[in-house]
């Protein structure tokens, strides 16, 4: 069978060459099927017959905003025990079976959400699906099993976190950033939660988030929809719907002047972060919002990496990252500064350039090298079957829906420098943001034997 | 109603042909440029690679990292384009370019739409044929390449702890020499030495270009004569590369990380070179060794004990043999228990092998896995790259499925003999709080210490 896609990619081609062309047309709205099961578990599958392979996301609307103190870091811990067996099958044959037939996976966490990944050969469809359902009806609580996993997370909290500057930083600054919403959890986790959940917060937390009506499966593939359609039938049915999870009620309240966070550590490089206050995902400022972040950092020719790495040599590295979840988030710049440099000079470079943007606001060649970048992007991601899959998800979960992807990239054709300017103005607003910066501590002032390292006694004690 | 999907059941192994090359031209230019345009129709992008052989291997300067300099400058200005306007015309259009260094070769790589193809020919004409290597461009890219180290060294010590441990297992040996440089020895790269390079070592004949996706053949075919036609060849062949010597016995170097809450480590020994005839077993074996998620190394280090977030082990296959080595990390309290418990799985994989249950299980998962390494026009652009730069020709991945298929337990034995070093013979690389882990590893073999923030990765020789 010969995918649909050809002849409508080569419609792109001629309609991408400007970017204020009229949209493209992303193939493939009438290749996707959906159906929701009684339980409330949405499927969606979308066939393509390139390579002889499945790409499988299973969403889980869960991650660390729906934590609370005490159980921070909950939801990445499923993320880690959802493979460790269930009343049915002992810890680790999961993987054993998948891998036997030629199936890979993994998952990962969000503040938003948690998202179960596999990669297989078409014809382990049965095996897959039947692995999933089996973990979602019958996950295992074995004391054993959840100590050694604890320590496993604590190993990735520390590779992530405690042993990394970038990651040690972002913690604390998105902790300072929000003083109410969940989002002030890290994902990862605090330390001593790590420690000592229990695991009644354990059961309570997999029977409220891991109910069938709060699950999104995606499937991208060779694959034939009815076929998934009565697999999913046949294994995840027969699992009960559950009362939805509580809403999230805390709204994070306005932010009335600039915070600050300062982190001494051993290191070289000084660090700078910046955390706008930024609108939720399903804003429909979104796509200004995706553009404005690319104009300032994405590639070379970017408005800041241009000014701060190439012109002025302040910073060695520039990246950013707007973080799109259920609720109002943020809008991060992050800079990596050379050694010995001073980071209140940098800072006033960056302001002076960013005030510039709000006052100034871009100019059409910016906007339309983002869009075209923007757009290769989202063209790079559907060549791939896990990019289908992933794209399909993200836009059922965060945006409602998931046919509003095929609409993604005429939503970004339709962005005018006026709106551009409007979400920079409302963004990039000093009063609503977080400035992190991590200073190296001076090596000679501390005896390095004895050394408070405030992490450095969270060591555990259940392995 | 779960079916007994134990172990020993029918795998999916023999339902899969496997991976085939898909029809491609190949022209080699009087010159000696290689052209290979594979077309792919699927999306209106056209991926390419651009192969030139000698990396680092053709650094003749003793000062590590002037391959890797050579390259980031390629597109820091060029033909008529400063560095910011060459990087405004990939990025307005939404493409990417961009070259790096590795041991044998300079590699540029990138993705632009169809009907940027002139664009695209320009600008490889111009990057390979007439880089500016403008002089505050080169200090700029050495400055920043010496301070993203130390950022390296601040935000993920694992990054570079292959690094180290190439410098420690290969010592004077070509692969030994930090592709990226070090902090010292990029301090002494000058312009002259950056020029010297280039002469010395671009040439048509070191050159393969790989146009992959939805292209136009008599487009590329013509602009690629027109524009490299004329192009000599380099000066000289790539300087030959003589087989790495084995470590014979353990040692250990331990880098200093104070107030680290983790060691991460590197073990390995020379392994096997990209033409080894056993590389089908050999990824079978290495696949349950430490490959995947239920490899014998995740297994004990992770799964079993908790004790990491993750082990892995691996070969890279040069012109000659590169490293084998195991990666992973445990909590500093933790390092001499973790170290040990893979020690312990090589003696017992040395001593007992695989069985045949394992080897079908890990023939299911490479033949499964392995189509999705080939799903677009960049997998295919980056595979036969490689091709052209080993000498490996297109039956490297044709031939690759009837060779996992053909893979007997005691093939399975052959390359644990062969490609795995013995847990006696091991350089062992440490990145750590030495004052709390000097004393746990101590037992491993002599220790060489240097810290963290040594400028080089290598001061031991």
């Amino acid at each position: 069978m010969s995918t649909p896609i050809a002849s409508l990619y080569l419609t792109l081609g001629s309609v991408s060459a400007a970017a204020a062309s009229p949209p493209a047309c992303v193939p493939g709205r009438n290749a996707v099927r959906a159906i929701t099961l009684t339980n409330g578990m949405k499927v969606i599958v979308w066939p393509v017959q390139n390579i002889p392979s499945v790409a499988l996301y299973n969403w889980v609307r869960a991650g660390s905003r729906n934590e609370a103190p005490g159980i921070t870091g909950l939801a990445h811990f499923f993320e880690h025990m959802m493979f460790n067996g269930t009343t049915r099958r002992g810890p680790g044959e999961f993987d054993e079976l998948m891998e036997a037939q030629g199936g890979s996976n993994n998952a990962f966490t969000s503040d938003d959400v948690t998202v179960y990944q596999d990669w297989f050969p078409r014809d382990a469809l049965d095996l897959v699906l039947e692995l999933e359902s089996d973990r979602i009806a019958n996950l295992a609580f074995v004391p054993k099993v959840i100590e050694s996993e604890r320590g496993v997370v604590y190993s990735e909290r520390r590779l992530r976190v405690e042993d990394n500057s970038q990651g040690l930083l972002s913690e604390q600054v998105q902790a300072a950033a929000f003083v109410a919403h969940p989002y002030h959890f890290p994902t990862i986790g605090w330390p001593s939660d790590i420690q000592s959940w229990r695991i009644e917060d354990l059961q309570k937390f997999f029977k409220t988030h891991y109910a069938p009506n709060n699950l999104t499966l995606v499937l991208a593939g060779d694959l034939v929809p009815d076929r998934v359609f009565a697999l999913a039938r046949k294994y995840f049915d027969a699992i009960p719907r559950q009362s939805p999870p509580e809403p999230v009620r805390t709204r994070e309240p306005e932010q009335l002047g600039e915070r600050r966070v300062v982190v001494s550590r051993k290191a070289q490089t000084p660090l700078l972060q910046y955390a706008y206050k930024a609108p939720a995902a399903a804003d429909e400022r979104a796509p200004a919002v995706t553009l404005l972040l690319s104009i300032l950092v994405d590639g070379d020719a970017s408005r800041l990496h241009r000014l701060l790495v190439e012109q002025q040599k302040v910073a060695i590295e520039i990246g950013g990252n707007w973080q799109e979840g259920f609720d109002p988030g943020l809008f991060w710049l992050y800079l990596t500064l050379p050694e010995g440099s001073d980071p209140a000079s940098v800072q006033q470079i960056l302001d002076r350039e960013l005030d510039n943007v709000v006052i100034q606001g871009v100019s059409d060649q910016e906007l339309a090298r983002a869009k075209n970048l923007i757009e290769s992007g989202f063209w790079k991601k559907l060549a791939t079957i896990d990019g289908k899959a992933q794209l399909l998800g993200e836009y059922e979960v965060f945006h409602g829906d998931w046919l509003k992807l095929f609409d993604a990239p005429a939503q970004v054709a339709r962005v005018t420098r006026e709106q551009v300017q409007a979400v920079a103005r409302e963004i990039l607003d000093r009063r609503k943001r977080t400035v992190g910066v991590l200073m190296p501590e001076d090596a000679a002032e501390h005896d390095s034997s004895d050394t408070e390292w405030p992490l450095a006694d969270a060591g555990l004690r259940g392995m | 109603m779960v079916a007994p999907l134990g172990s020993g059941v029918a795998f999916a192994a023999g339902l899969f042909e496997g991976v085939r090359v898909p029809a491609h031209e190949r022209i080699v230019l009087p010159n000696g440029l290689t052209l290979v345009i594979v077309p792919r129709r699927d999306v209106p992008l056209v991926a390419f690679n651009a192969v030139l052989r000698g990396g680092e291997l053709g650094n003749t300067l003793g000062k590590a990292g002037v391959a890797s300099l050579v390259a980031g400058l390629l597109e820091k200005g060029a033909g008529e384009r400063s560095a910011f306007q060459f990087a405004d015309a990939v990025e307005g259009v939404g493409g990417s370019f961009g070259a790096g260094a590795g041991p044998e070769s300079i590699t540029i790589r990138g993705q632009f739409l169809a009907r940027d193809q002139p664009l695209l020919l320009q600008l490889l004409g111009d990057a390979l044929l007439r880089p500016r290597f403008d002089a505050d461009e080169l200090q700029k890219l050495r400055a920043r390449q010496i301070e993203l180290i130390k950022a390296a060294k601040d935000s993920d010590p694992s990054e570079l702890i292959g690094t180290y441990g190439h410098a420690f297992l290969f010592g004077a040996h070509p692969y030994g020499r930090p592709v990226i440089g070090n902090e010292s020895s990029l301090a002494q790269i000058t312009r002259t030495d950056v020029l010297d390079y280039y002469h010395g070592q671009f040439g048509a004949d070191r050159l393969t270009l790989v146009f992959a996706g939805d292209v136009d053949s008599d487009l590329l075919k013509h602009a690629v004569t027109k524009m490299f036609g004329e192009w000599s060849k380099a000066p000289s062949p790539p300087a030959p590369l003589t087989p790495p010597a084995r470590v014979r016995e353990r040692r250990v170097l331990l880098i200093d990380s104070p107030g680290s809450v983790q060691t991460y480590f590197w073990i390995g020994n020379v392994g096997v070179d990209r033409r080894y005839t056993g590389r089908a077993a050999l990824d079978l074996v290495n696949t349950l060794y430490g490959g995947r998620f239920t490899s014998i190394l995740n297994t004990e280090l992770r799964i079993k004990s908790g004790l990491s977030y993750g082990a892995r082990s691996g070969f890279t296959r040069g012109t000659v043999a590169g490293e084998f080595a195991i990666r992973s990390f445990a909590q500093t309290e933790n390092t001499g228990k973790a170290i040990d418990l893979a020690l312990r799985t090589l003696t017992r994989l040395k001593q007992e092998g695989i069985a045949a249950e394992m080897l079908e299980s890990a023939r299911a998962y490479v033949l499964g896995q392995y189509p999705l390494e080939f799903e677009t026009a960049a997998d295919w652009a980056a595979a036969m790259g490689e091709i052209e730069l080993y000498g490996l020709g297109p039956a490297y991945i044709d031939n690759y499925g009837a060779e996992l298929r053909r893979v007997s337990v005691r093939d399975a034995r052959v390359v644990i003999d062969q490609a795995f070093p013995s847990a006696d013979s091991l350089a062992i690389v440490l990145i750590g709080d030495a004052a709390k882990i000097r004393e746990q590893v101590s037992g491993y073999g002599p220790i060489t210490e240097i810290p963290l923030t040594d400028p080089a990765f290598d001061s031991i020789h």
